[in-house]
């Protein structure tokens, strides 16, 4: 059905199908809607997630979700020094513990890494589900504060200049899909 | 082969050397200089495979593996100050040394100084960073919540104080007034940190990134490794130099640098006439391996700079020549000037 014979003469037999839409409104399709379709393909396949686990509600004195609003500058790629960096985050729900300020700064550990392996002696007992850090992504993170008190290596904080107070130490990060 | 060649090159050697042979001359001078001073204690790769302690005289000569273990890899061997015991941590075999976790690791054990009557003085990961204290009798431990002083004999935490952003490499004065280690502070990392003992108060000594500092026997100056930023050599990343101040950050001085080289391990003789250090085209020094050359300079001879070194050169234009003689491959060295070992 809806297909031409093309009656070739060695007899070979191709078969056409028909083009009911005109070339300009296919070229439009594939370069808008193509696109859209895929967007919508995967976020349809991550179902919602809030983040919770056992581990984000129970370790660390606090428990938050928050927004990634920043992360300034580059996180150095050098594998012979480890790091935690910190990143700015927009507080959206505190769920443990009483945080006052809307914004926090938080020390991430190894952020080139997923948060499943960065755990070592430096750190103690970290991690999460989160792979990757992209700013406006969600995150619900178990902390700790202050950082210092916590984890035994370098902080690198592009906030020293404008931050002096207290910056938290990410315990469990896990990445939230509304 | 070109006649015109021919004599570049015989003159290219009359002219070299003389200039490579007065650098051999000087430097087995200063060998000889120290050979009677005592022992060199350092870990290095041994014929089993694993990272071993070695004695040797400061020269080089009389090299004694004083543990031999084929089952651990033992490092950083430090003399008590009464040199009769020295403390380092042993791990598992085949386990990496990490030139910055090595602290964090393995048992803290202590020994006679020539490597007999071992004790294993805590479990896998206790006692992290521990150094000896001044009278030997109690460690100074780095833990993730505080700085520790522990009895040894009792085992007990005698005291406890805030860490305040130290995270590796803590070693106390031979006064007992100060600590010296590497750690966070406003908000800068790597930075080299003084506190002292009794208040807890804290300052900086270092505002270039540093690391491995070590105390001078004066109890006021601090030898330590350095890469300043905006070095333009080594593709912007820099060179690791080697550098001494005082306890309050003032009077800054380069000992030794030489661009394709990083320098670390520097620790000072007993006398404080004589440096040791490392120097190794890879950063780190070289633990993740087999260790780096070990070299000996005269602090006379501070600042020195090798090599063609032309950003350094410019920075340091009157630095000298100093000789630096090679003493063997290893790793975080230590001095004493007594005599630990009865030689036949």
């Amino acid at each position: 059905m809806g297909t031409l014979l093309d009656i070739r003469g060695n007899n070979q037999r191709k078969v056409v199908f028909p083009n009911p839409i005109p070339l300009a409104l296919s070229g439009l399709l594939l370069a808008g809607l193509l696109p859209m379709l895929v967007l919508c393909l995967l976020s349809c396949g991550q179902k919602p997630d809030s983040g919770e686990d056992a581990k984000v509600t129970s370790m660390g004195s606090y428990e938050v979700t928050a927004k990634l609003a920043e992360i300034r500058g580059e996180f150095p790629d050098d594998p012979l020094y480890d790091y935690a960096y910190l990143m700015k985050y927009e507080i959206l729900q505190v769920h443990r513990g009483i945080i006052d300020s809307n914004v926090i700064y938080v020390g991430h550990y190894k952020p080139l890494k997923p948060r499943d392996g960065v755990a070592d002696v430096r750190s103690g007992e970290i991690g999460g589900n989160l792979k990757t850090f992209r700013v406006g992504d969600i995150h619900r993170m178990a902390l700790e504060v202050p950082i210092e008190d916590y984890f035994l290596g370098g902080i690198m904080n592009p906030y020293s200049e404008e931050y002096s107070g207290p910056v938290h130490w990410a315990v469990w990060t896990n990445l939230v899909i509304q | 082969m070109h006649t015109a060649v021919r004599i570049c090159i015989i003159l290219s050697v009359l002219v070299g050397t003389p200039s490579l042979w007065a650098q051999d001359q000087a430097a087995t001078e200063l060998l000889h200089e120290v050979a009677s001073k005592g022992w060199i204690a350092y870990n290095a790769r041994s014929e089993n495979g694993t990272w071993d302690l070695f004695l040797s005289r400061p020269d080089g000569s009389h090299r004694l593996n004083i543990t031999n273990t084929p089952d651990y890899e033992e490092v950083a061997p430090r003399f008590s100050p009464d040199n009769t015991r020295i403390l380092y941590r042993r791990l598992l075999q085949g386990k990496p040394i990490n030139h910055d976790l090595w602290g964090f690791e393995g048992e803290l054990c202590i020994s006679d100084s020539d490597g007999n009557n071992l004790q294993v003085i805590g479990k896998d990961g206790e006692y992290p960073w521990a150094s000896w204290s001044p009278d030997g009798k109690q460690i100074l431990c780095l833990t993730r919540k505080a700085i520790q002083i522990v009895d040894l004999a009792t085992k007990k935490v005698l005291r406890e104080f805030p860490r305040q952003g130290i995270y590796q490499q803590l070693f106390w004065s031979p006064d007992g007034k100060w600590l010296i280690g590497t750690g966070n502070v406003q908000g800068k990392n790597w930075r080299v940190v003084r506190i002292n003992a009794e208040s807890g108060e804290l300052n900086v000594v270092t505002l270039t990134q540093s690391c491995t500092p070590d105390w001078f026997p004066d109890s006021v100056r601090v030898i330590y490794s350095t890469r300043p930023e905006n070095q333009k050599s080594n593709k912007g990343y820099g060179w690791t130099q080697l550098f001494f101040a005082d306890g309050n950050g003032e009077n800054p001085q380069l000992i030794y640098a030489e661009e394709g080289y990083h320098v670390y391990g520097g620790t000072v003789s007993p006398d404080a006439k004589y440096v040791l250090f490392t120097k190794f085209p890879d950063d780190g020094g070289g633990a993740e391996g087999s260790g780096a050359p070990v070299y000996l300079m005269r602090m006379a001879d501070a600042p020195t700079i090798h090599g063609e070194s032309p950003e350094l050169r410019s920075q340091y234009p009157s630095a000298k020549n100093g000789t630096i003689a090679h003493l063997f491959q290893g790793w975080e060295p230590c001095w004493t000037y007594a005599e630990i070992i009865k030689e036949k």
